[in-house]
């Protein structure tokens, strides 16, 4: 009986934190913060719209990376789905690119798959279900940016550029930064935030 | 007698022509005596110098801002408690204002159309800024433009309270409490 008490009890601790640590963030909408100007992004697997899993280390461009969130119906990520476009084909010549992750519990495999198709992206999507590389990103809304290094240096974090609108864009943060990547400089404005859509957590 | 027929078939045929004119004009006047024309709630246009000279503001009540946008899911749902918290707690002294980041084109239809929709008697503004992240660096440099976002600010500008996302209404009610108690019994201590 105690033997079988001593086994139950850890097991019915270890239970309650999982349940405390799930129930946290769902109630206080803690996100875990992102990696530091200068971390190394770790490697992660998830699946394509096809259902393919793929690796960062299969899509990394050989001088950089872009991951893109984004959404299926948030209005301020489609009014960004051209820039995104124009940016994959811009710079995948020059070995910098561009992956989109949909962490949306929200927009199913079979919709981010359509978004996709209708939007003619050319950049791999991947869907991240239990917003797994979201959550170890920190990554809160969408559009949402994370430039990396050949290394796969986080050397950007923020907004594509500073308006919603086309016409109002005057200061295009990832994109100087994807150039100044290529010429082997450092990007000196290393984050800018923007207002965008929540990412729907499960 | 062909002139006489062709004259009057002409006249026939032009009054049905100026008839059909007219009769837009009409049908569009009518409604408007029979109903009052609707009043959308004014939005204010806000830069960001105004907005943090708000929020840092000395006064006698405390200050609680909402940012949202019409396209925000998350905010929507929020409204109604919003609402409601403002209907509870203005008249014991909150100051609540609305900060929309929708585009400036809306300031006229889609925002006042939402806040009519939820009787929203908070005085509202819209965000009339083409960079926003000056705004969002001066209320929190953490804050990573998620909405909505709700600040309750102290008498004395102090943040008491934020949270980015949708909020938790029971925790954002003791918290506006707690500004106000303290805040009474400053006004209490002078009397």
């Amino acid at each position: 009986m105690k033997k079988r008490l001593a086994l139950i009890l850890p097991a019915a601790l270890l239970l309650s934190a999982f349940v405390i640590a799930g129930s946290g963030r769902s109630i206080n909408n803690e996100i875990p913060a992102p990696p530091a100007i200068g971390a190394l992004v770790g490697d992660f697997m998830l699946p394509d719209v096809d259902g393919t899993n793929r690796t960062l280390a299969s899509l990394k461009g050989k001088n950089g990376t872009v991951i893109l969130f984004i959404a299926v119906q948030c209005p301020v990520s489609n009014a960004y789905n051209e820039r995104m476009e124009q940016l994959a084909q811009d710079f995948k010549a020059k070995g910098i690119n561009v992956i989109g992750i949909n962490s949306n519990v929200t927009d199913d495999a079979g919709a981010v798959k359509a978004h996709a198709v209708e939007h003619k992206f050319s950049f791999v999507v991947l869907k991240d279900p239990g917003n797994k590389v979201a959550d170890s990103l920190g990554a809160k809304v969408t559009p949402e940016a994370y430039l990396l290094d050949a290394n796969n240096k986080l050397v950007y974090h923020g907004r594509i550029d500073n308006s919603k609108d086309p016409a109002g864009v005057n200061s295009s943060e990832l994109r100087d930064a994807m150039n100044l990547v290529l010429a082997g400089k450092p990007v000196e404005k290393t984050g800018a935030a923007s207002f965008g859509c929540t990412i729907k957590r499960g | 007698m062909r002139p006489t027929r062709a004259l009057l078939v002409s006249s026939v045929g032009l009054s049905i022509l100026l008839s059909s004119f007219a009769a837009p004009a009409q049908k569009k006047s009518r409604p408007a005596k029979s109903k009052p024309a609707v009043h959308l709630p004014v939005v204010k246009e806000i830069k960001t110098d105004d907005l943090v000279a708000l929020f840092k503001r000395q006064s006698d009540k405390p200050l609680l801002i909402n940012f949202w946008a019409t396209w925000c899911d998350p905010c929507r749902e929020e409204f109604p408690d919003l609402v409601k918290v403002d209907a509870d707690y203005r008249k014991r002294g909150l100051d609540f204002y609305t900060v929309s980041l929708d585009e400036f084109t809306d300031i006229k239809t889609e925002v006042p159309k939402f806040l009519q929709s939820m009787k929203a008697t908070m005085p509202a503004f819209l965000l009339n800024e083409s960079d926003p992240d000056p705004l969002i660096k001066a209320v929190d440099p953490r804050w990573q433009g998620d909405l909505p976002a709700t600040i309750l600010y102290t008498t004395n500008g102090q943040i008491e309270f934020k949270h980015f996302g949708r909020v938790n209404t029971a925790e954002l009610r003791l918290k506006i409490e707690e500004v106000l108690g303290a805040r009474n019994k400053v006004i209490g201590a002078r009397n």
